[in-house]
């Protein structure tokens, strides 16, 4: 016994396997305070990380041309709420916000319209300026109702002059002609003057219609004798 | 005293975890600009999850969320606050995957699960939903591990309450 017992205090982890008690046991209490104080340490990095990285993230939205504003809404409806995404089809969608809608056969009359060529109609393309440099219906204007303030001082007057206001953007389920027709309503623009053309650039483009590419009136057609 | 296999195996694990930090840093950087560099789209693609419809918190998550992940990133790859990087990018990387399968078993008509193909808003465009998985599943490994202290290999301060790893 007392050779066992002495041959316990050299191996505390048979002492522990034996006994249920081990002359470690300090040490056991430093390794797990230990380990809370790393787990503390993790989770206090973790949130000087969280709130640098938020600090950032705001100045490099606010600093970035491309930021956004943040108390804007970007999805307006008739309610004046952010919308949901699109849940019902197109149409219904544009009737729901009050707008009036247009298909391709209507669009194509207004396009043709020697009505157009005065600018007493007018096509709007809502879709961002690289897209609507990769083709657009001819003559139609850029207005990105993401990005308002570049284009709403030339485009408002116009269409404040215009009769019609067609307004389209990729087509399918796409909703940014929506939101720009709601932009110009808020600006003031009558209801009743403005469409939603909802087959939009793809139905026009599949059809093989004319496009336009680059600028506004840059002379660069595909299909220009459609 | 250590043995020259048990020194091997060390620095094979050291540079695992190095090649992991760096991969995973890289990773968040670049889909995080990718996102951050073209916001509106962003906006858009989060917002087809319909989880939040107030649109001043929609558009902090759409503006904020792409430079988090670049700044999470960023600290990976120079080694900074590693672990607290690393438990932030986990957490990110389960509520990302988790809102993925939800949206996921919403577009889920009628096909098999596997051959549903969205864009998540990850920043690769669109993906077939089950590789998204096996990617993210991968990511969350590799975070998990560097959280559980690999890849102290130089970093310019793997800890910031203490100098040195």
């Amino acid at each position: 016994m007392t050779q066992f017992g002495a041959w316990q205090r050299v191996d505390p982890v048979f002492e522990r396997a034996e006994t249920g008690f081990s002359v470690n046991d300090d040490s056991n209490h430093s390794t797990a305070s230990g380990r809370a104080v790393e787990v503390r340490r993790v989770l206090v990095e973790a949130a000087v990380v969280a709130v640098v990285g938020a600090v950032v993230a705001f100045a490099a939205n606010a600093i970035s041309p491309r930021g956004l504003a943040l108390t804007r809404n970007y999805f307006p409806s008739a309610t004046g709420e952010s919308v949901r995404p699109p849940l019902m089809p197109l149409v219904a969608g544009i009737k729901a916000n009050g707008l009036q809608w247009l298909d391709e056969a209507r669009a194509v009359r207004l396009f043709k319209d020697p009505a157009f060529r005065e600018q007493r109609i007018l096509f709007v393309d809502a879709r961002d300026v690289e897209h609507y440099r990769e083709g657009h219906i001819p003559g139609a204007y850029e207005f990105d109702p993401y990005h308002p303030e570049k284009e709403m001082a030339t485009v408002l007057p116009l269409c404040q002059a215009a009769e019609k206001i067609v307004v389209y953007c990729t087509g399918g389920d796409c909703e940014d002609s929506q939101f720009a027709a709601i932009a110009f309503r808020d600006a003031g623009i009558p209801n009743l003057k403005l469409f939603v053309f909802a087959g939009g650039i793809g139905q026009w483009m599949t059809n093989g219609l004319p496009v336009e590419t680059g600028e506004r009136n840059s002379g660069a057609m595909r299909n220009a004798d459609r | 005293m250590k043995t020259l296999q048990s020194i091997k195996n060390g620095c094979a694990a050291e540079m695992a975890g190095l090649l992991a930090r760096g991969f995973l840093g890289a990773v968040f950087v670049c889909l995080g600009l990718s996102k951050a560099l073209h916001p509106v789209e962003f906006l858009k693609l989060i917002r087809q999850y319909d989880a939040v419809h107030t649109p001043w918190l929609l558009n902090s998550i759409a503006a904020a969320l792409p430079w988090f992940e670049v700044v999470c990133g960023a600290l990976l790859l120079a080694g900074i606050a590693v672990r607290g990087s690393a438990l932030l990018v986990t957490g990110f990387l389960v509520l990302f995957t988790w809102m993925v399968v939800h949206r996921a078993l919403a577009l889920q008509l009628g096909i098999p699960f596997c051959a549903i193909k969205f864009d998540c808003g990850c920043g690769a465009g669109e993906v077939f939903i089950c590789r998204k998985l096996l990617e993210n599943a991968g990511l969350i490994l590799l975070s998990t591990w560097l959280l559980a202290g690999r890849g102290r290999k130089f970093c310019l301060r793997y800890r910031l309450t203490q100098h040195g790893a």
